[in-house]
């Protein structure tokens, strides 16, 4: 496990665990309390499973008011308290602290109410994010935002990460996709912010809580807006001879006025890894492919397909196959969607990346990357949702081999620094938690994180939600950045990671 | 009249801004005064940002423009129509409301007040485009937050939080806006003739369906004389939805309305690409309000429930256009009916929605609210967070709320 500045342990507080744990029994069932030591396991770490800590106790509360008189009482008696999901998160947001009470939101796993009328659902934070576009696919709708966890992440998990998937360059991330939420702030204040309506006054509250990881409240219900499913969806499995010539192609789409719903690229040694793992039939004779789907009406999606059949031609396209039906779409997906488990394979152990670049500077990141795999003497395979510049380097060690693991690290933070040198950012969709949180001097100032934390006091002046998470503690910066994967065990190793 | 301070940089607003925190001077900042919404306040500095202007970086490939808060938008839509790119959310033009001629103002001043226009329901508000900021804190410092890619979770989404605060957390100095390519072709269906109730049946029926309508909004008969198209009956009332994307598209998303409407046939008919983006500009631009003497409201609403707040008013003095497929309703009211403004407000409250007022006469300016919020534990939260930028609460002092 690596090692990781965490907040100052209140003795005090340990040392009234058992008068807590009694106390907490007041608020809910004491079957929702749990404090031996294995009934805690299973909530000492995420999905960045590097990092394990195990809490004081675990609170699972039932409603709304009991996570009100839990909050309430833990902030009159100054505990941390660490909120948590699914747990599917990939960046340590709900790594819980030695003296904190970890308040699980599991039990609140009700879809409330399904409003077509108002094309919105109503629901409990601890659903599934599959389990809404379930819930009302049999009158054509889904919910856009797809994370590749969306079997397992919760949808309150995904609006405190502002979770994306592979489709937000056309239909956005959760942000643009959530109408309101319950939120209870650390002193106990129950609030909504935003609700059925389109849009809200005052401060764009919805819009700060979206994507602040648990730091700000702790959600209890959350509206989302539903979309009527496009009557067609198609895909071209694209091949490049070199890696400009895919980053160009998706930059002239762009330009040509095209939208997609997803574009994905692959450089060649990951085509290699997914192509031996999963057989999706990938041309082996690429440098890099590049899978585009386009949406909308038949006709519609018939001339896109045109228009990017043309562009790929222009940018020297060696290979190109449009899918015949959904069957041939969804095999084009299979080797991307199998990339992290493929690598798995390949290697002991690796660490995901997680920057966003202008797509513009894709091949100038890819040729950093493979200097800096070179300097680090470490093998690493890139994917990248080009429709919006998320790239996920996967850098591949051997943890057994201790100088690998810190090698590894000091590369994955060599690569950070790059994205955010050309223009990018530290994290598009998994979010800083305490895995990126030592870089976040690379993008902001002493200014700028003082706005922010002074925005965290305004929430929760005590500090107790979730501290340690985001923010470097005492505004140190050191290495950081990565997910880290052992001999395929990740916490969620059978849920797809793309 | 207040000092005025016209800056044009950054480090200037910078220096200003910190001796008045120094000073406990309060500060009105002004972009170019093309709108007056918010409540009436009165400061001895204003802060002009008309002259910082100027487009800083702009790739189309990369779908996002890079500006100085004061640049106009008027000058922004010029250069990325070049590209044949756009502001998806369609930043409405206020200045035919405040004085009858076009005014679109500056991209800072959209942004304080987030103003999105008719496709706002597809598209997203404007706080949905913004990708980063920079703009100078109530202590003169330099704050920032965001960047120039979609997809980004780096800290707090701070651009959200600026985005509608009304230039009481940060003057701006520079924006990240997501652009989009244009769509090739709009076209619009009118159904002539029919009453809301059946209007917003018909944008819940087009919602329910996979044609991606883009506009659609409810004029009463009497409210739609100022339109001059040819394609249009003014005489009676005009549902029209809006269908955007390749012209084979729209042509054929159009015809699968038509036969899903089948009931109305014979008041069905369709305005063609030229005439069709007219008719939503003006209807964005809320030219049916123009130059208007009364008070003017932007009422916010589940659309289920639209039908019944219009309805309640029936009788009263009330003009009104509907827009975002119901979601939204436009109000006038005679200049000094604060009975009727507040048993509008009450009953907003009531239906789950809210209400704002985008013009009013000064004297209502001052002791009206403007922001319908209730909650007390909101107004609180929102202090607070106001005091986490601006503890001496010298940016545009109650613009927003009394006491923030």
């Amino acid at each position: 496990m690596s090692t990781l500045a965490m907040p100052k342990i209140d003795q005090s507080v340990l040392n009234d665990k058992d008068s807590i744990v009694r106390d907490l029994k007041k608020f809910t069932n004491s079957i929702n309390i749990i404090s031996d030591p294995e009934g805690i396991t299973p909530y000492e770490t995420d999905a960045l499973s590097a990092y394990k800590q195990k809490p004081m106790a675990v609170v699972l509360p039932e409603n709304t008011e009991e996570v009100s008189d839990i909050l309430k009482y833990c902030h009159k008696n100054n505990i941390k308290v660490v909120p948590r999901g699914s747990g599917t998160g990939l960046s340590g947001g709900a790594l819980p602290l030695a003296d904190c009470v970890l308040l699980g939101l599991s039990k609140f796993n009700k879809i409330l109410e399904i409003d077509f009328e108002n094309r919105c659902v109503v629901t409990q934070p601890g659903v599934t994010n599959l389990s809404l576009t379930k819930a009302v696919e049999h009158n054509g709708f889904y919910y856009a935002p797809d994370p590749s966890s969306q079997i397992a992440c919760s949808i309150g998990g995904n609006i405190a990460e502002n979770s994306g998937g592979v489709h937000s360059l056309k239909y956005g991330t959760t942000t643009n996709n959530v109408l309101g939420v319950e939120i209870v702030l650390m002193d106990g204040t129950i609030m909504r912010f935003g609700g059925k309506k389109l849009e809200s006054e005052g401060y764009d509250l919805l819009g700060l809580i979206t994507g602040s990881e648990g730091l700000l409240g702790v959600l209890t219900e959350v509206t989302v807006k539903i979309l009527k499913k496009p009557q067609s969806v198609k895909a071209l499995l694209l091949g490049f001879q070199s890696v400009e010539d895919s980053g160009q192609c998706v930059s002239d789409i762009i330009s040509g006025g095209i939208i997609p719903a997803g574009m994905e690229i692959m450089d060649k040694p990951l085509i290699k890894a997914t192509d031996n793992y999963a057989k999706a039939g990938y041309p082996k004779d690429v440098e890099a492919i590049l899978i585009v789907e386009l949406d909308g009406t038949e006709s519609e999606v018939n001339i896109l397909i045109k228009r990017v059949e043309e562009i790929a031609k222009k940018n020297k396209s060696t290979y190109l196959r449009i899918s015949k039906n959904d069957e041939e779409r969804l095999r084009f997906w299979l080797g991307r969607k199998a990339a992290f488990p493929a690598i798995g394979d390949m290697s002991p152990d690796y660490l995901c990346m997680d920057g966003t670049i202008p797509r513009k500077k894709l091949a100038e990141v890819l040729k950093e990357i493979t200097k800096l795999s070179q300097k680090h003497g470490l093998r690493v395979a890139n994917c990248f949702h080009a429709g919006d510049g998320n790239l996920h380097p996967l850098i591949m060690f051997d943890s057994n081999i201790k100088s690998e693991m810190k090698r590894a690290e000091k590369f994955g933070a060599d690569i950070l620094k790059y994205c955010v040198k050309v223009g990018g950012v530290l994290t598009g969709e998994h979010g800083v938690g305490i895995e990126k949180r030592d870089l976040m001097c690379e993008m902001f100032n002493d200014e700028d994180i003082q706005q922010q934390l002074n925005i965290k006091q305004a929430f929760d002046e005590k500090s107790l939600l979730n501290p340690g998470k985001v923010y470097p503690i005492l505004h140190r910066c050191a290495e950081g950045g990565k997910m880290h994967v052992h001999k395929g065990d990740t916490k969620f190793k059978d849920i797809p990671r793309f | 009249m207040p000092e005025i301070y016209s800056l044009s940089s950054e480090h200037e607003v910078a220096d200003f801004i910190k001796n008045c925190n120094s000073e406990e001077v309060p500060i009105e900042i002004i972009g170019h005064n093309s709108k007056s919404i918010g409540r009436l306040i009165q400061c001895s500095k204003s802060l002009h940002l008309k002259n910082l202007s100027g487009i800083i970086e702009y790739f189309p490939e990369e779908l996002y423009i890079k500006v100085k808060a004061g640049t106009p938008l008027a000058l922004i839509e010029i250069e990325l129509d070049k590209k044949n790119q756009e502001l998806s959310f369609e930043p409405p033009d206020m200045g035919f409301l405040y004085t009858g001629q076009s005014n679109k103002g500056s991209v800072g001043g959209a942004v304080a007040c987030n103003l999105s226009g008719s496709r706002r329901f597809r598209a997203g508000a404007l706080r949905d485009h913004i990708l980063g900021f920079r703009g100078i804190n109530g202590k003169g410092e330099i704050v920032k937050s965001g960047g120039t890619v979609v997809k980004n979770v780096t800290g707090y989404d701070v651009s959200k939080l600026i985005t509608g605060s009304y230039g009481t957390l940060v003057a701006l100095t520079e924006i990240v806006l997501k652009v989009q390519p244009k769509n090739e072709e709009s076209q619009t269906l009118l159904v002539s003739n029919i009453n809301l109730k059946r209007a917003l049946n018909i944008f819940s029926k087009s919602m329910q369906t996979s044609v991606e309508i883009s506009g659609a909004c409810f004029y009463p008969a009497k409210m739609s004389k100022f339109f001059k198209l040819n394609d249009l009956d003014t005489t009676t009332s005009i549902t029209a939805i809006r269908l955007e994307g390749p012209k084979i598209s729209v042509v054929e998303r159009i015809n699968t309305l038509r036969k899903l409407f089948d009931e109305y046939k014979k008041t069905i008919s369709v305005l063609e690409n030229y005439q069709s983006r007219i008719f939503w500009k003006n209807t964005t631009d809320l030219q049916f309000f123009n130059n208007s003497k009364n008070i003017v409201a932007k009422i916010i609403l589940p659309p289920v429930n639209t039908d019944q707040f219009i309805n309640k008013f029936e009788n009263e003095e009330l003009k009104y256009v509907v827009d975002w497929a119901g979601n939204l309703i436009w109000v006038e009211i005679p200049e000094n009916d604060s009975v009727l403004l507040r048993q509008l407000r009450t009953e907003v409250t009531k239906l789950a929605g809210h209400m704002t007022i985008i013009k009013a006469p000064n004297h209502m300016r001052i002791k009206e609210d403007f922001l319908t919020t209730v909650d007390e534990n909101i107004k609180v939260l929102s202090l607070k967070i106001k005091e986490s930028f601006d503890p001496k609460k010298i940016l545009n002092p109650g613009k927003m709320y009394s006491g923030i």
